[in-house]
C-alpha cells in the first residue's frame, strides 16, 4: 500500500544508552506493533550509514527521510539551535517539556527549521549530567585557568571564557586521554552513560550539578516532504510513539542514576558538590554567552526571549509548589 | 603503490645502496603514450599538488604549536586543533589527483603486469567509463550543494572557538575531485591516443623542440 | 534468499572479480558501489524489493566523505608516514646495520640476528615496509651471501622483520583499525607491542636454531672483531638517536603526556630535526618527503572514500545482517566463529593487501566478533598479525615483491618463496599464542589503566 513506512532512521546516540538512545528502539518497536506492521523504521547505531554531526543535513536533503538527532549539533549553521538540545543553566526536564510542547517551543522549533525542510519531534529526554569527570579536585574559579577539559556546545565556550583549555577530541579518544592525562577532564552525560564509558575507572572526581545541562534533549528529525505525505493516522502513531518514548525512556534514566551513583563509590570515586564560587562564575559566565550570541543572532534572541519568559512563571512555581 | 611486477634489473652498472636506490624502479607503471591534452592537465595537477605537498610540514608545525601551548602554557587552542585536519585533507584531497597522474593508486597487478600495453588500456578505458567517471561525477554533484549550503547558512564550526568559513573547507572537497576529474580525462586522452590515434600523440622529439 | 541479499552477495562477488583487472582498488570499490546502487534502484522499481535506496541516498557519499576531512584520529597517518620517510632519509638503518653487525659478528647466525634487530628499531621508528625490505636487502643480502648464508634463509629474514613495522607501533594501520572501530589507537599500540617483539623472537629463535642444526646454512665469520667496551659504546651511540626518537613518539603516547595525533606531529619533528642534525636534509629532500607523504596519503585514502561508498550501498542492501547471520549461523562455537575469520582473513591476504582488509573486513566481523563477547583490542590485534602475515604471502606480497626488486643475481623468485615459508610458519605460530594466551595483548593497556 501506498500508506506504508518503511524508513531508514540513523541514530545520534548508541541505542543502548539509557534515555539518551534507547527512546528511538521504543519507537521502533511500538510503531511497528500498534500499526500492524504498517509502519516500521529501521533504526541504525551512530555513523552507519551518516555520520553524527550531518543528520539533519541528511534528512533536509531527503538523503534519509527522517533521523534521531541531537539539534546542537547544528549551532555551527544556526546557533539557536541549541537550545532546543541543552541550555547551560536551563530548565529541568519536566520545564523543558512544559516549554516544549505548551509554552511555544516546538512551534519556534518548526520555525527555525521549516526553511531547511525539516519537521522536529521531541524524541529523548534526560535529567541532568553530571558536571563531568575530573583528576583532581576544583574548588576555585582559578582552578579552572589551563584545566585541559574535553567539552562541547555552549558549556564549552562558558568554560573556555573561565580560562579553562577547552578540546574536543572524538568520542572513543576521550577515555584514554584522560586515563593517561593527555586531558585533565572531560564531560558526557549521565552516570549510567558515563559508567558505560568507564570515566569512573580513571578519574576519581565526579562533580555536580549538572549546570552545563540540566534536560538534554533529542529529536525524532523527519523530512518535512515525507512527513506530509503522511495519512493523519501515521503522523499520529509517530508522535504518539515518540511522546511515550521520550517519558518512557526519561523514567528508565531516572531510575537507574541512583544505584549507578551507589556504585561509585565501592570505586573509589568521591562525589563533590561544585562549590558557590564556581556556580557563580559558571553562570555568570553563561549569562555573558547568552547575551553575546543572542546580540549577534536574531533567531537566538527569540528563542531564548521565549524560555526566559517561559521560566519566570515556571521557576516560581516550582519555588512555591515544590518541596 | 604497486605490489607485483617483474622489476627491471637494478644490478645493472654499480651495486645499488639506499642513497643511490629509487623505489620508482621497483613500481609497475602503463606506459601510456602522452598528449597535448594530459600535458597540459597534468601540468595544472603539478602546480597545485606542489603548493598542497607543503601541508605536511605545516601540519606538523602545527601540532608542536599546539602540543607546545597545552603543556607548557596551558594553554587550548580549538583553532589549531581543526587546523590539523583542515591542512590533512588538503594534503590528501588534491593528492587523488597527484596520485593518479603518477600511476600510484593500489592496483592488484597479478594479473595486470603480464597483460600487453593495448588489454591494459582497453581496462583502463573501460574502468574509467564506467567506475571512475560516475563515481566522481557523483561526488562532484552532490558535493556542490553541500558546499553551498554551507556557504549560505554562513556555517562555522560548532565548537567552542573553532574556526569559521566551513564552506572553504568544503569547497577543498569540490576542488579535490575536480582535479581528479581533470586526472581522469587527460589519462583518458593518453589512453584513446595509444588505442585509436587520437587526440595525437606527442613525440618526444617534438616536446624536445618545445624546450621541455 | 532476498533480491537484496542476493544483490549484496554479487556486489562483493564483482568487487573481487574487478579488483583482478588491474584497474585501481578505490576507484573499483566507488564505481562497484555505484553500479549497485542502480540495479537496487530498478529492482526497487520492477519487483518492489524494497531496498529503499535511491540517488539521494547515494549521495550520502559525500557527507561521509567530509566525516573523513574532518577525522582528527587520521591526521596521525600522514604524520607517521612523514617520520616514517624522513628516518628513512636520514640514513640511521645504514649506521644501525654496520654497528650492530660488528655486536652480533662472532654469534652463529649473528648477521641474520642484527637484520632482526634492525628491522625491529626500523619498525619501531619508520614503519615504512617497503622502505624497509629494501634497505635490510640492500644492506644485509650481500652481506649474508659474502658469509656463505643459505639464500633462503636471508631471504626469509629480511622479508619478514622488513615487515614488523605494520605492526609493532607506531604503525598507520593501527592508526586506521583504531578509527574505523572506534578503538582508541593508544591501546592498540600498547596491544600490539608484545605480540610485535614475540614475532621478533620467534624469528631470532628459528634463526638460532638453524644455526645449531645446520652451521653451513648460518656460518660464524671467521675474521669477526672482538667485542670491546669501546664497540658497545659505538653501537650505543649510533642506537641513541633512533631509541630516543621511539621513546619520544611511544613513550609520550603511553605516558599520557601525548594523544596520538599529537605524538605523531612530535614524531614527525624529531625525525625532521635528527635528519638536520646530521646534514642529511635540504629544501629539496624535505620536498621529496612531502611529495612521498602526499602520495602514500592520497593511495590510502582514496581506498577509503571508495570503501565508505561501498560499504554505504552494501549496508543499504542489507550486507551487514547477512554477514552477522552468516557468521553467527556458522556450527562452530564463537571460538571456532573468530578463527574460522582469521582464516579466511589468511587466505583473503593472498590477493589483497592491509588496506582493502582492514577498509571491507574488519568493519564487517568486528562488531560480529565483540558481540560474541570478545575482547576487541584482542582480536584487531590478531587480525593486524593475519595482515602483516599477507606482506609475506605469495601471489601478492608486497615484501615478496619489493625482496624480488632488489635481490641480487642468484636469487630466484623460488628462492624467496623457500625462504618466507618457515616464516610464514612463525607467523602462525605466534599467531596461535596470541590467541591463547590473550593477556599478551591485553596485559599492557591493563597496566596502563591501573595507576
Ligand atoms: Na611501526
Ligand atoms: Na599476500
Amino acid at each position: 500500500a501506498d500508506d506504508q513506512v518503511r524508513w531508514k532512521v540513523q541514530a545520534v546516540f548508541n541505542t543502548n544508552w539509557p534515555g539518551l538512545g534507547n527512546p528511538i528502539r521504543l519507537v521502533e518497536e511500538s510503531l511497528k506493533e500498534a500499526s500492524g506492521g504498517e509502519a516500521q523504521i529501521k533504526v541504525y547505531e551512530p555513523g552507519k550509514i551518516v555520520p553524527s554531526f550531518q543528520i539533519t543535513e541528511a534528512v533536509k536533503n531527503k538523503q534519509i527521510p527522517a533521523g534521531f538527532a541531537w539539534l546542537a549539533y547544528d549551532q555551527g549553521k544556526m546557533p539557536a539551535a541549541a537550545l532546543f538540545a541543552a541550555v547551560p543553566f536551563g530548565m529541568d526536564p519536566m520545564g523543558y517539556s512544559a516549554w516544549w510542547y505548551e509554552g511555544g517551543g516546538h512551534q519556534l522549533a518548526e520555525k527555525l527549521y521549516a526553511p531547511h525542510n525539516i519537521h522536529p519531534i521531541l524524541c529523548s529526554i534526560t535529567g541532568a549530567e553530571t558536571a563531568g569527570w575530573f583528576r583532581k579536585e576544583i574548588n576555585t574559579p582559578e582552578d579552572l585557568q589551563g584545566l585541559k577539559i574535553r567539552f562541547a556546545g555552549i558549556g564549552g565556550k562558558v568554560l573556555q571564557k573561565l580560562g579553562a583549555s577547552v578540546t574536543v577530541i572524538p568520542g572513543g579518544e576521550i577515555f584514554p586521554a584522560l586515563e593517561k592525562g593527555a586531558i585533565d577532564a572531560t564531560e558526557f552525560a549521565t552516570p549510567a552513560i558515563d559508567e558505560m564509558l568507564g570515566f569512573d575507572k580513571v578519574a576519581k572526581h565526579n562533580y555536580f550539578p549538572g549546570w552545563h545541562q540540566p534536560f538534554t534533549a533529542s529529536h525524532l528529525v523527519v523530512n518535512t516532504d515525507v512527513w506530509n505525505g503522511l495519512s493523519k493516522q501515521n503522523q499520529t502513531l509517530i508522535e504518539t510513539a515518540c511522546t511515550a518514548a521520550t517519558f518512557r525512556g526519561l523514567a528508565y534514566s531516572e531510575s537507574l542514576q541512583g544505584e549507578k551513583l551507589a556504585g561509585f563509590g565501592a570505586k573509589g570515586v568521591t562525589p563533590h558538590r561544585l562549590s558557590p564560587a564556581l556556580m557563580e562564575a559558571l553562570e555568570n559566565a553563561t549569562n555573558e554567552v547568552m547575551q553575546e550570541t543572542s546580540s549577534t543572532d536574531p533567531m537566538f534572541k527569540e528563542v531564548y526571549t521565549s524560555i526566559q519568559d517561559f521560566r519566570q512563571g515556571y521557576d516560581q512555581w516550582k519555588e512555591l509548589g515544590s518541596l | 603503490m604497486n605490489q607485483l611486477t617483474t622489476p627491471a634489473p637494478v644490478y645493472a652498472d654499480e651495486a645499488p645502496s639506499p642513497d643511490n636506490f629509487d623505489m620508482e624502479q621497483l613500481i609497475h607503471h602503463t606506459e601510456l603514450p602522452h598528449t597535448r591534452l594530459s600535458r597540459s592537465f597534468d601540468a595544472v595537477i603539478g602546480t597545485i599538488s606542489a603548493i598542497a605537498h607543503w601541508s605536511w610540514p605545516l601540519l606538523m608545525l602545527v601540532i608542536m604549536i599546539n602540543v607546545v601551548l597545552r603543556y607548557a602554557f596551558g594553554e587550548g587552542h580549538i583553532e589549531l586543533e581543526e587546523l590539523q585536519w583542515h591542512l590533512y585533507s588538503i594534503g590528501w584531497l588534491v593528492g587523488l589527483s597527484f596520485c593518479y597522474v603518477l600511476d600510484d593508486h593500489v592496483r592488484v597487478d597479478l594479473l595486470h603486469e603480464r597483460l600487453g600495453l593495448k588489454t591494459q588500456a582497453v581496462i583502463e578505458l573501460l574502468g574509467i567509463l564506467f567506475l571512475l567517471l560516475p563515481f566522481a561525477l557523483v561526488v562532484l554533484w552532490y558535493a556542490i550543494p553541500f558546499v553551498q549550503y554551507s556557504f549560505e547558512m554562513s556555517e562555522i564550526s560548532m565548537a567552542p572557538g573553532g574556526l569559521p568559513y566551513r564552506w572553504a573547507i568544503k569547497a577543498v572537497l569540490v576542488l579535490g575531485f575536480a582535479l581528479l576529474l581533470l586526472a581522469m580525462l587527460s589519462r583518458l586522452s593518453r589512453v584513446c591516443a595509444l588505442l585509436f590515434g587520437f587526440p595525437r600523440t606527442i613525440r618526444i622529439s617534438e616536446e624536445k623542440a618545445r624546450g621541455n | 534468499m532476498e533480491i537484496n541479499e542476493i544483490l549484496a552477495i554479487t556486489m562483493f562477488a564483482s568487487f573481487i572479480v574487478l579488483l583482478f583487472t588491474g584497474f585501481p582498488v578505490a576507484w573499483v570499490l566507488g564505481g562497484v558501489a555505484l553500479i549497485f546502487a542502480i540495479i537496487s534502484m530498478m529492482a526497487d522499481q520492477m519487483w518492489d524489493a524494497w531496498i529503499g535506496i535511491d540517488w539521494e541516498y547515494v549521495s550520502i557519499t559525500v557527507p561521509r566523505i567530509w566525516n573523513v576531512m574532518t577525522n582528527w584520529v587520521l591526521v596521525a597517518l600522514p604524520m607517521f608516514v612523514f617520520m616514517g620517510l624522513m628516518l628513512d632519509r636520514s640514513g640511521i638503518a645504514e649506521d644501525l646495520m654496520t654497528n650492530l653487525v660488528r655486536l652480533f659478528g662472532r654469534v652463529r647466525g649473528g648477521l641474520a640476528i642484527t637484520v632482526t634487530f634492525v628491522g625491529l628499531l626500523l619498525a619501531a621508528s619508520t614503519g615504512i615496509i617497503g622502505a624497509s625490505v629494501v634497505l635490510l636487502a640492500l644492506l644485509g643480502i650481500p652481506m649474508m651471501m659474502r658469509q656463505g648464508y643459505s639464500h633462503e634463509l636471508a631471504c626469509g629474514t629480511v622479508c619478514s622483520t622488513g615487515t614488523l613495522g605494520i605492526l609493532i607501533p607506531p604503525s598507520i594501520m593501527l592508526v586506521m583499525m583504531g578509527d574505523r572501530l572506534g578503538v582508541p589507537v593508544g591501546d592498540l599500540f600498547l596491544g600490539a607491542l608484545f605480540p610485535g617483539l614475540l614475532l621478533a623472537a620467534l624469528y631470532i629463535g628459528y634463526i638460532f636454531a638453524v644455526g645449531l642444526l645446520r652451521p653451513q646454512a648460518a656460518p660464524a665469520p671467521d675474521d669477526a672483531e672482538p667485542v670491546t667496551p669501546l664497540l658497545v659504546a659505538k653501537v650505543f651511540v649510533t642506537v641513541l638517536p633512533a631509541a630516543g626518537l621511539i621513546l619520544a613518539v611511544l613513550g609520550s603516547i603511553f605516558a599520557g603526556i601525548a594523544t596520538p595525533t599529537e605524538a605523531s606531529g612530535v614524531g614527525a619533528a624529531g625525525a625532521t630535526l635528527l635528519a638536520v642534525i646530521k646534514k642529511r636534509v635540504n629544501l629539496q629532500v624535505l620536498y621529496e618527503v612531502c611529495r612521498e607523504t602526499t602520495k602514500t596519503t592520497a593511495f590510502i585514502f582514496a581506498l577509503l572514500l571508495g570503501a565508505t561508498a561501498f560499504s554505504l550501498v552494501l549496508r543499504g542492501l542489507g550486507g551487514d545482517e547477512l554477514i552477522e547471520s552468516a557468521l553467527t549461523g556458522l556450527p562452530f562455537s564463537p571460538t571456532g566463529i573468530v578463527i574460522c575469520i582469521l582464516l579466511v582473513t589468511f587466505v583473503l591476504g593472498f590477493f589483497l593487501d592491509w588496506i582493502e582488509l582492514t577498509l571491507i573486513i574488519l568493519p564487517l566481523v568486528a562488531p560480529v566478533v565483540s558481540g560474541l563477547g570478545f575482547d576487541l583490542v584482542w582480536f584487531t590485534i590478531l587480525f593486524a598479525v593475519c595482515l602483516q602475515t599477507s606482506f609475506l604471502t605469495p601471489p601478492v606480497g608486497f615484501a615478496l615483491f619489493y625482496m624480488k626488486g632488489v635481490a641480487p643475481e642468484g636469487i630466484t623468485v623460488g628462492t624467496i618463496y623457500r625462504g618466507v615459508l618457515p616464516f610464514i610458519a612463525l607467523q602462525l605460530v605466534g599467531l596461535s599464542i596470541v590467541f591463547y594466551w590473550q593477556q599478551i595483548v591485553t596485559w599492557l593497556p591493563s597496566m596502563a589503566y591501573s595507576n
